[in-house]
């Protein structure tokens, strides 16, 4: 404060607009740090009072079935009997697979457009993935159940069927009547559906890559295969892992296009093309025929209790694996 | 490399030689009609202000520039007897023998060894014993063993920049090129270690043909035996060191080195 006004010392009408600047805060400035302050602190109360009321809320369920309503495998309505793990097995394995497909091809795609596509091709691919990120998820709810699952049902199920039902280690995973819908189906759509994010954080992770880097491999003598898997992959390890969170992130909460393709049968079992159900699928199914009050409106809300904690424990794992514990 | 240039085979001298080289960046003409010869094992240096072509031209020397599409050369560059701007040239074997050096010390993610190891690994298969003899030996030269000899497999973005850059050269070097590429090496360096690698220079010409891109005019002087002029993409003057600082024949290389522009 002092120093600003000493260095115009004559200009006395700036006097007012100095002292904005300074330690002593002006009327405008403190409503404006309550301000900034509040909306930080916000970011904790709905956190917390997310966190409270799906506890609260799946109170009920905790108490009837105790801690092992996560790993029981029954989702009975008529019985009342209720466990988490039949959707929440569909959530976790939906995930992984549609994690694991979109990985290579956002990889792939983000690889491409940041070291060897033409820029004007870039360009336009550039533009495509982000419109495909902008595709709201009922979207692929309908793609995925006009054509995916048909898909399945009449050519990919069949065609396993028929070449693996002997294999012992792929037996169980093929098993089932070709219905088309399943984990495999809801895998597929998921990973087409975070594939354009994982891309878009992949490529800005190349892209922040110096180029001297990508040079110096390149001026080796090393392949675009080396200077991928020895240089570029370790360098951005973190961005990539970054990338994988985001989309797994994304993946498990995907209630509307899974519910479309996943069959919204709560059972368990190996198969990847039996229908099956997701935690967000069963919650976004069942929520609208459970009575307030009910041991069965209970047993959703804790069910959306452990969604959340999986989601803070796949961000937890990230930043382990990134290396920084803070 | 069974066809010889004959005007290169009678002069076993030369490493490098260009003829009537023009280079583009899209539609902007970035090297105009350049001819210049590289003399083996010697240091040429390329002096001239900024955006006068000099990194242009060592980009071409290892094709680097073919990983951007929209650039692109013409003309002849004659390493060995053979034009290196021809199409079905194998550009994984050219670079392993035109090393180059950058601007920055650029490391890889990952240890020491490993720095020196993946280029040679590319190239040769060589069993750990050969490697690690490679390793050290090239370390060696760089004056960098006993610096680092106890943490090889410790990740080499731990160094100093100066001993980074050494290490990049001794990457470089470890494929056993014949030329080396280096691009201002020392411009992101302290005065000290700037010393080392001109001192570093001096041992490696000879064995190595070097062409070093530098804006630092007492490093030219210090360190080259041939000295060439660049200015506007053209090929101003190219003589040997001596005379290029004490007499000059153009007028704009005079004012260059004077320090009135650039």
């Amino acid at each position: 404060m002092t120093l600003a006004t000493a260095t115009q010392p004559e200009e006395a009408r700036d006097k007012a607009g100095v002292s904005h600047s300074g330690s002593r805060r002006s009327g405008p400035d403190t409503v404006f740090h309550l301000l900034v302050a509040a909306s930080a602190l916000l970011v904790l109360v709905v956190l917390g009072g997310l966190v409270v009321l799906m506890g609260l809320g799946g109170s009920q369920a905790f108490r009837t079935f105790g801690l092992g309503f996560a790993f029981h495998d029954v989702w009975n309505p008529v019985a009342d009997v209720y466990g988490a793990w039949a959707p929440l097995f569909g959530t976790i394995v939906s995930t992984l697979i549609g994690v694991a497909i979109a990985l290579p091809l956002a990889f792939g795609t983000a690889f491409w457009l940041t070291a060897m596509a033409p820029p004007r091709v870039a360009a336009i691919v550039g533009t495509a993935v982000q419109l495909l990120a902008a595709v709201p998820s009922i979207i692929f709810g309908m793609w995925g159940f006009f054509t995916i699952v048909p898909f399945m049902a009449r050519t990919v199920q069949p065609f396993l069927t028929h070449h693996f039902r002997h294999v012992p280690g792929i037996r169980f995973i093929i098993h089932g009547a070709p219905f088309g819908t399943g984990l495999m189906t809801a895998g597929l759509v998921l990973a087409v559906m975070i594939a354009p994010f994982m891309t878009a954080v992949m490529r800005d992770v190349f892209a922040a890559m110096p180029n001297m880097l990508r040079e110096s491999a390149y001026g080796l003598g090393a392949t675009r295969w080396d200077v991928m898997w020895k240089v570029v992959v370790p360098w951005s390890r973190s961005g990539m892992i970054g990338a994988i969170v985001l989309g797994m992130g994304r993946a498990l909460g995907e209630t509307m296009a899974v519910t479309f393709v996943i069959g919204n049968v709560t059972a368990v079992g190996w198969s990847l093309f039996a229908p099956r159900s997701t935690v967000a699928s069963l919650i976004a199914l069942q929520f609208p025929e459970s009575p307030a009050g009910s041991l069965r409106l209970s047993a959703l809300l804790a069910l959306g209790f452990i969604l959340m904690l999986l989601s803070f424990a796949s961000l937890a794992l990230a930043r382990m694996l990134r290396g920084d514990t803070k | 490399m069974t066809e010889t240039d004959p005007q290169v085979a009678k002069s076993p001298e030369v490493a490098l030689a260009v003829r009537n080289l023009n280079f583009y960046y899209g539609e902007n003409h970035a090297l105009h009609d350049i001819s210049i010869d590289f003399p083996a094992r010697r240091v040429t240096a390329m002096i001239g202000p900024s955006g006068c072509g000099k990194s242009t031209l060592l980009r071409v020397f290892n094709r680097m520039y073919d990983l951007y599409p929209g650039q692109r050369a013409t003309g002849e560059v004659i390493f060995d007897g053979r034009n290196v701007l021809e199409r079905d040239l194998d550009l994984n074997i050219l670079r392993a023998r035109v090393g180059m050096v950058f601007q920055k010390p650029t490391p890889f993610p990952m240890s020491i060894y490993d720095n020196i190891a993946f280029g040679v690994r590319l190239h040769e298969k060589l069993n750990k014993a050969e490697m690690d003899a490679r390793v050290q030996d090239v370390l060696t030269r760089v004056a960098l063993w006993n610096e680092v000899r106890d943490r090889l497999h410790a990740p080499a973005s731990g160094l100093s920049g100066g001993q980074q850059q050494r290490l990049c050269i001794a990457r470089s070097i470890a494929t056993r090129p014949e030329v080396l590429l280096l691009d201002e090496p020392t411009s992101a360096l302290d005065p000290i270690s700037t010393a080392r690698i001109e001192e570093l220079l001096d041992e490696l010409k000879e064995e190595f043909t070097i062409a070093i891109v530098t804006h630092n005019m007492q490093q030219a002087a210090r360190c080259a035996d041939q000295v060439a002029f660049f200015y506007m993409g053209r090929l101003i003057e190219v003589d040997s060191a001596d005379r290029m600082f004490t007499n000059p024949k153009q007028q704009q290389t005079q004012d260059y080195i004077t320090g009135r522009f650039g």
